[in-house]
């Protein structure tokens, strides 16, 4: 397993560096607001669908949820773009015993207050246009771990183009009362579903 | 109604330009793989999502579809882009007589079994991620005053990443049957149910 590193100055540049290619690749990045509590961190669920997911859910972070990203990735990628592990990224390998090790750290950041951990349930990369979410298992595993220090926030991205040349990603955040609402991963993915099939409605509702 | 004034060497010239252009902005332009009916002219029917449509249908037009292409455009549109014209363009107003004219030249080019007209049914943006298709109805007037053989074509172009950091176009062909033997509601109904087809086989795409 590959731990994200820290470099007050290389962490500095990446930061700059997400902030500044996510500007210029996206015309504009839409999210909407939600409460946060500073007294918990922060397990944020999102889609996969591409390379940008994280970098953009960084940014989101940056304007909004302002805590200290973590993101597990899988460990190809972590090897194929290690400068990622100076932004916060840890890997996982699904298909060795690391795994376990992979997900208690990710439960063991969740005790920080200060931490927001980033997980893509799916495992791989997906299509934009999915209906159903699919989740893998161990994201149950760092919720019973992590017990109630932390709290639950879903996200969905979508990609529009609409009159623009670059491309525009719309977030849709929902915040969770309560982790301990959901009784079994099944639960869990049920309640993402619906959020998820809510974001796409409203955004096929943008019409110009 | 203003016509279009095609010109086949600034066209192929303008083809290759934005070929160009789409490589540096789309890491992939995917057509899936599609057999036009030999000798019909093609009306060609897409979804309608971005800045980029009719860029997309030029170049399946050229790449794929092997016809002489004309596009609708709206006309304050056609009127500050005047040059689209020797590409192809023609303008149409909306909701006035001369929006009747637009319908008949279009039916016009499309007794040439050399020629394709690309129309967004839609008439405005939707999102890349809308279910149901609007078709409007002036589609239903312009099938009905064309002559010649000519094939209705639904094209759908989604967009999506995987992998790269720069978007892919995958463009879906569909065969909507030939102008005169479908009524309207039913090719309302099988462009809305290609549609449907299209999005499942995105999700399902192989990366």
């Amino acid at each position: 397993m590959l731990y994200d590193k820290k470099n007050f100055f290389i962490n500095r540049f990446m930061h700059y560096y997400i902030r500044w290619i996510v500007g210029r690749h996206f015309h504009n990045l839409s999210f909407n607001s939600i409460e946060t509590d500073p007294q918990r961190s922060i397990l944020l669920i999102s889609n996969h669908f591409s390379f940008w997911d994280g970098l953009i859910l960084y940014c989101v972070n940056d304007r909004l949820l302002k805590k200290k990203l973590h993101v597990m990735m899988l460990e190809d990628t972590a090897r194929k773009a290690p400068a990622l592990r100076y932004a916060g990224a840890f890997s996982v390998n699904k298909s060795s015993r690391d795994v376990l090790q992979s997900l208690n750290y990710a439960a063991q950041l969740l005790d920080d207050p200060q931490n927001l951990v980033l997980i893509f349930p799916q495992g791989k990369l997906y299509s934009n246009f999915v209906d159903k979410v699919y989740f893998e298992k161990g994201i149950w595993r760092i919720i019973e771990q992590a017990r109630d220090n932390f709290r639950l926030v879903f996200s969905a991205t979508f990609i529009q183009y609409l009159k623009h040349k670059k491309p525009t990603a719309t977030v849709y955040l929902k915040s969770i009362d309560g982790n301990l609402a959901y009784k079994s991963i099944d639960e869990l993915a049920k309640a993402y579903q619906q959020h998820y099939d809510l974001s796409k409605q409203s955004e096929t509702e943008i019409i110009l | 109604m203003l016509p279009s004034r095609q010109n086949d060497t600034l066209s192929r010239m303008f083809y290759r330009f934005m070929r160009w252009w789409m490589g540096r902005n789309f890491k992939e332009i995917n057509i899936q793989p599609f057999e036009p009916r030999p000798g019909h002219s093609i009306l060609l029917l897409t979804n309608h999502f971005s800045w980029w449509d009719g860029f997309f249908a030029n170049y399946a037009a050229f790449n794929n579809l092997k016809r002489r292409l004309y596009i609708m455009m709206q006309h304050d549109h056609f009127l500050k882009h005047w040059y689209f014209k020797y590409l192809g363009a023609f303008s149409m107003k909306k909701g006035s007589r001369e929006m009747l004219e637009s319908l008949t030249y279009s039916a016009g080019l499309l007794n040439n079994p050399e020629n394709l007209v690309t129309i967004f049914p839609q008439g405005a943006l939707y999102s890349n991620h809308e279910t149901y298709i609007h078709v409007e109805n002036g589609i239903e007037r312009l099938i009905k005053q064309i002559k010649g053989p000519c094939q209705i074509v639904y094209q759908c172009t989604l967009i999506d990443y995987f992998e790269g950091l720069k978007p892919r176009a995958y463009m879906h062909h569909f065969d909507c049957g030939v102008a005169g033997e479908v009524p309207f509601e039913e090719l309302k109904q099988r462009i809305n149910d290609f549609h449907q087809q299209a999005l499942k086989k995105q999700a399902n795409m192989e990366h």
